[in-house]
């Protein structure tokens, strides 16, 4: 135990250097050319600390690499805090619309009958935080840290139904997240060490759309926002399977050649090692 | 061992795969026919997603038909003009297939129509298969020297107008045949990911009179050619062919049909046949009971949409 805080430490130090600055206070953050995509929207209630930072966060990987042997992935976050105070994670993927099939029975046959687009669904969301959540959120900070409840109420539906029907259509949109473990149905741990260290487990399943995910990692006391940290954390595929996805979606003519290719060649090649046998 | 696949976005067992791509080429080599119709359903049966799985299905075919019509080619068994005008209907086919599968997919239609597809089409095929087998069995064994069939017989086929000469196939018909026959092949080609050989052949038997000797290669002609431009439409239109998928595939081909062909040569074809109708029929009732099942959760997504 001893080593592993010796470890967690010398790491955050190490992350000074390179792990982003608390914001600095509602002036930095109202312009959105300043801030960019990833930034925009940190709470306006996050005060100026000037001096040394209350909160330094670091991943324990700059990015999420989907490479031909992935199969999901763990992160490590990890930080120093200035106590008291409790420690919340926040990671969003990027939001994009959704649609939403639903099947019904048709003369004995189950098809896809219902269909309801959402615009803003973030295809990931995961929390974790060093204290229970509903505690955490009760004594008042609830408006900025939204529970994936919270965030799903503001997902836009693209046409409107009664809000009854969109009510379990959205139901139906957390189902298949939660079944392809893209909203972890548990909270996570943020786990808080000598009082200052903290670490949290950040999952991700194999299949993981790609974007660039948000990291967010607040720092409270007494139910108030008193820092925030945002990482970007662009998730994509690299190597051998980025290059055949490229070439796909950009050279699909190329592509498809290349592939017809590849099937005539081993097939012929196939065929003529196959007769000699 | 586990491989991500990157066109169909998730990660699978490449022995797996692998496997699934020798049980098709087994069946290819004891059989004579493709194995697409039942390597689809099981790809879909493992998680890959429908569509992914009917364009790389369709890539592998190509590695099929082009290893068999070699031999074809070789032995002069196939009809060049009568490939040509199936291959007139199958290239009109399989694009309007291709054209109406995107659209399927865009309404989130396109696993019902596959699944349903695959029901009617392999039932009916397997039946008929087993029918056949069962009563050739009871007539061979009544009647060992079974009198030959009439060499020619005229049909429907010889009274429809633009009628062509194929030398090859001995036959003096309607090219219109041949080219609905090649466009419904096409269709299915391309929203099934099968070469059709396990419906084109039987059709050019019966339905076209062509000599047997002949209709392995050119069915074999027109698949390849079909299959092509399945590829390359989905490839372009849909973005869903998954080369790496395509790969394992054809690699399990390699290996599996050679063994399939051995044990085809050591077992009577009645057998053969009553064996594979009661593989495609237990595929059509898994297919069938997936359909009619309460699904676990009634809610899937459509494709994500990335809004600029």
């Amino acid at each position: 135990m001893l080593l592993l805080v010796a470890l967690l430490a010398s790491n955050a130090v190490l992350g000074v250097a390179w792990a982003q600055r608390v914001e600095q206070g509602p002036g930095s953050l109202v312009g959105p050319t300043l801030g960019g995509p990833a930034d925009s929207g940190l709470p306006p209630s996050v005060p100026t600390s000037p001096g040394t930072p209350e909160l330094i966060v670091d991943l324990s990987q700059p990015r999420v690499s989907i490479t031909s042997a992935f199969q999901g992935e763990s992160l490590l976050l990890f930080g120093m805090f200035d106590p008291p105070g409790e420690i919340v994670v926040v990671v969003q993927g990027p939001a994009a619309r959704e649609t939403v099939l639903r099947k019904e029975r048709f003369l004995g046959l189950w098809l896809n009958t219902g269909r309801q687009q959402f615009d803003d669904v973030p295809a990931y969301y995961f929390i974790a935080a060093s204290a229970p959540l509903q505690r955490l959120l009760a004594r008042g900070a609830g408006g900025e840290i939204l529970s994936l409840d919270d965030r799903l109420s503001s997902i836009r539906p693209v046409r409107q139904r009664t809000p009854a029907r969109l009510a379990e259509f959205r139901q139906g949109l957390v189902e298949v997240k939660r079944r392809e473990d893209l909203y972890p149905a548990n909270f996570g741990h943020v786990t808080v060490q000598a009082s200052r260290l903290f670490r949290a487990e950040l999952p991700f399943p194999s299949r993981l759309p790609e974007g660039t995910y948000d990291v967010r990692t607040y720092l409270l006391r007494d139910g108030k926002i008193v820092a925030a940290v945002s990482r970007p954390l662009p998730v994509g595929k690299v190597g051998f399977s980025a290059q055949l996805a490229g070439w796909s979606t950009d050279e699909g003519p190329l592509y498809g050649l290349g592939a017809i290719m590849l099937a005539l060649v081993l097939g012929w090649l196939g065929g003529a090692v196959l007769r000699r046998l | 061992m586990e491989i991500y696949l990157p066109i169909a976005e998730q990660s699978m067992n490449v022995f797996l795969l692998f496997a699934l791509g020798a049980a098709a080429g087994l069946l290819a080599g004891m059989f004579g026919v493709g194995g697409g119709f039942l390597a689809t359903p099981l790809l879909i049966f493992v998680g890959i997603p429908p569509a992914v799985a009917v364009a790389s299905q369709a890539n592998q075919v190509i590695a099929n038909s082009v290893s068999s019509l070699q031999v074809q080619w070789r032995r002069g068994n196939v009809d060049l003009r009568m490939g040509l005008v199936l291959l007139l209907g199958g290239m009109i086919g399989s694009s309007a297939g291709v054209t109406l599968f995107t659209w399927l997919k865009a309404i989130g239609q396109i696993d019902f129509v596959i699944a349903v597809m695959y029901v009617i089409l392999l039932t009916s095929i397997g039946l008929l298969m087993l029918f056949e087998s069962v009563s050739t069995w009871f007539k061979r064994k009544r009647n060992p020297t079974a009198p030959r069939g009439k060499l020619h017989t005229h049909y429907l086929v010889h009274r429809l107008p633009w009628k062509m000469r194929f030398y090859k196939s001995k036959l003096y018909i309607s090219a219109f045949l041949p080219i609905t026959l090649g466009f419904v092949i096409g269709i299915l080609s391309a929203i099934l990911g099968v070469g059709g050989g396990f419906v084109l052949v039987p059709a050019m038997i019966y339905l076209l009179g062509m000599p047997t000797t002949v209709v392995i290669g050119t069915s074999n002609f027109q698949i390849l050619f079909v299959a092509a431009n399945v590829t390359f439409l989905q490839a372009v239109t849909n973005g869903t062919v998954d080369v790496v998928l395509a790969l394992l595939l054809i690699l399990g081909g390699v290996v599996g049909a050679p063994i399939g062909s051995r044990i085809a040569a050591r077992l009577p074809g009645v057998v053969l046949r009553a064996l594979m109708s009661v593989l495609v029929l237990a595929v059509a009732t898994e297919l069938l009971f997936e359909l009619l099942r309460t699904p676990a959760s009634p809610y899937s997504l459509g494709p994500r949409e990335v809004l600029p």
